[in-house]
């Protein structure tokens, strides 16, 4: 994780029991510099990527937060993605979360054969390798928003059986 | 009621249904009785969702009653209900059962049911809104999910007190007036962890001031579940007409009375049950005009779609509405 430099308190997180709106940011540009929170008081977060170490932060900011906070998540889409699929696991509803991807960024291919994930530019539609069993995949427009990433599945299955 | 006064004309919603037999009757308070009803041979019931109702025949009539256990393989369905001397006669019926009396029962329906992904639950009952919230602690007991209760009841009136303190412990706040409990509620609803789902049930003012007091505060609906016993008393509204248009048909709706009444009145079968805009078996579709939405069942999609209407309560906007019936 890496602390916003106007905001020491990324590290230790909200104050028990915050009620405001809380702004993650991922990726190097502070896409939510400018958002307006209505009003409410908000706290500010930043990381690099949603990495584990990134994840835990934000789930251990979420367990000291309480019903009435709403979440906005800010960046790449595969970032935005696993940060929602986190946040979900504790059991915030859609009501509660902001979701604002940036337009182009790389995409999660979730693997069916063998449950990894690999990045890629690659379009959908198109293939990619998988990082995990190196299975060729293919994927299309098949998005699970619990896995946070497009279901990617052997490429020419059918040719080969 | 005795086993032979049973009807032998079941109501239209309780087709297919189960006749038990009355296992136990005891009261919980001067007013508040608990009937326990069993497969008379025996036999295990089917399972309910926690927080689903019975629907119980009664002479020529139906009511709906919340179950009170945990609903997983009972052998017995139980509820608890408060005598309304000035009802449509349901509670009556049910405080004169006796042990071995048979009754004709619905398949337990679920509307109130605990949300699967919640992190906590916390349950607000008043009065005899205990019912329905008291199978959600028995089933957070029985699988170790987290829970806890603001029971408002006033002193030696409340049933299942005893049940809640066992079930809940000191996850169980009682509040005996107004102002102690709404100071309970609003630390509560300011307190409670991300994940927690709020579900309420009692009187009808009560649980729109609740509901209304944790939107203000931020909840957002999908963390709030609620369940109506009674509807709010309506006004007569304004008078309306009715296009029938497969019946070929205009019948004049005066202001005082239901649209479900003229419906009857004109000589048409429409199924129905509580008459009062909360259990949805009146539905009507509607093919023109714009009803005035009067009930709790339809959401409020549903509403705004305007093909749809609970003719018991709801009336019309326009001069005029066009039904398929």
């Amino acid at each position: 994780m890496r602390a916003a430099s106007q905001s020491p308190a990324t590290v230790t997180g909200c104050e028990p029991g915050f009620r405001g709106v809380i702004c993650v940011s991922f990726g190097a540009a502070n896409t939510l510099a400018d958002h307006d929170a209505g009003g409410m008081p908000r706290q500010d977060f930043r990381f690099a990527s949603a990495n584990p170490e990134a994840l835990a932060n934000l789930r251990s900011v979420l367990e000291r937060s309480c019903v009435g906070v709403r979440l906005v998540l800010a960046g790449p889409p595969a970032d935005v993605h696993a940060a929602a699929s986190a946040v979900a696991e504790c059991g915030l509803v859609d009501e509660e979360i902001t979701l604002l991807c940036d337009e182009v960024g790389p995409r999660v291919i979730f693997c069916g054969h063998c449950h990894a994930s690999t990045t890629t530019d690659h379009p959908i539609g198109t293939d990619v390798d998988c990082r995990g069993c190196a299975t060729t995949l293919t994927f299309t427009d098949h998005f699970s928003r619990r896995v946070g990433g497009y279901l990617g599945f052997s490429a020419h299955a059918e040719e080969a059986a | 009621m005795t086993a032979t006064a049973l009807q032998t004309k079941f109501h239209p919603v309780l087709e297919g249904t189960l006749q038990l037999e009355v296992t136990n009757v005891s009261a919980q308070t001067d007013s508040i009785t608990s009937i326990t009803f069993g497969d008379p041979l025996g036999e295990l019931l089917p399972s309910y969702v926690p927080g689903s109702h019975l629907v119980v025949q009664y002479g020529t009539g139906a009511n709906a009653y919340s179950l009170t256990g945990a609903g997983n393989a009972p052998r017995e369905y139980a509820i608890s209900v408060l005598r309304v001397e000035d009802g449509a006669g349901g509670s009556l019926a049910m405080h004169a059962l006796s042990v071995g009396d048979r009754v004709q029962v619905s398949r337990p329906r679920s509307a109130f049911a605990p949300a699967a992904t919640a992190k906590h639950h916390l349950l607000i009952a008043a009065g005899i809104g205990i019912t329905p919230v008291l199978s959600h602690a028995r089933y957070a007991a029985e699988w170790g999910a987290s829970a806890s209760l603001i029971y408002v009841h006033r002193p030696g009136t409340g049933a299942h007190v005893q049940d809640a303190r066992d079930l809940l412990g000191s996850g169980l706040t009682e509040c005996t007036d107004r102002g102690s409990f709404q100071e309970v509620l609003t630390r509560k609803l300011t307190t409670q962890r991300l994940g927690t789902h709020l579900y309420v049930c009692g009187p009808a003012d009560f649980m729109d001031s609740v509901l209304e007091q944790a939107r203000d505060l931020g909840w957002p609906k999908g963390l709030l579940h609620s369940e109506a016993f009674s509807a709010a008393a309506l006004d007569d509204g304004q008078p309306f007409a009715v296009n029938l248009a497969r019946s070929g048909i205009t019948v004049e709706v005066p202001a005082g009375v239901s649209l479900l009444e003229t419906l009857e009145n004109a000589g048409l079968s429409i199924p129905n049950m509580c008459r009062k805009g909360i259990c949805g078996e009146c539905a009507v579709p509607v093919l023109r005009g714009v009803p005035q939405h009067r009930d709790l069942y339809l959401t409020d999609q549903e509403k705004a779609d305007n093909t749809t209407m609970m003719c018991c309560v709801s009336r019309s906007l326009d001069p005029e509405l066009e039904l398929d019936l």
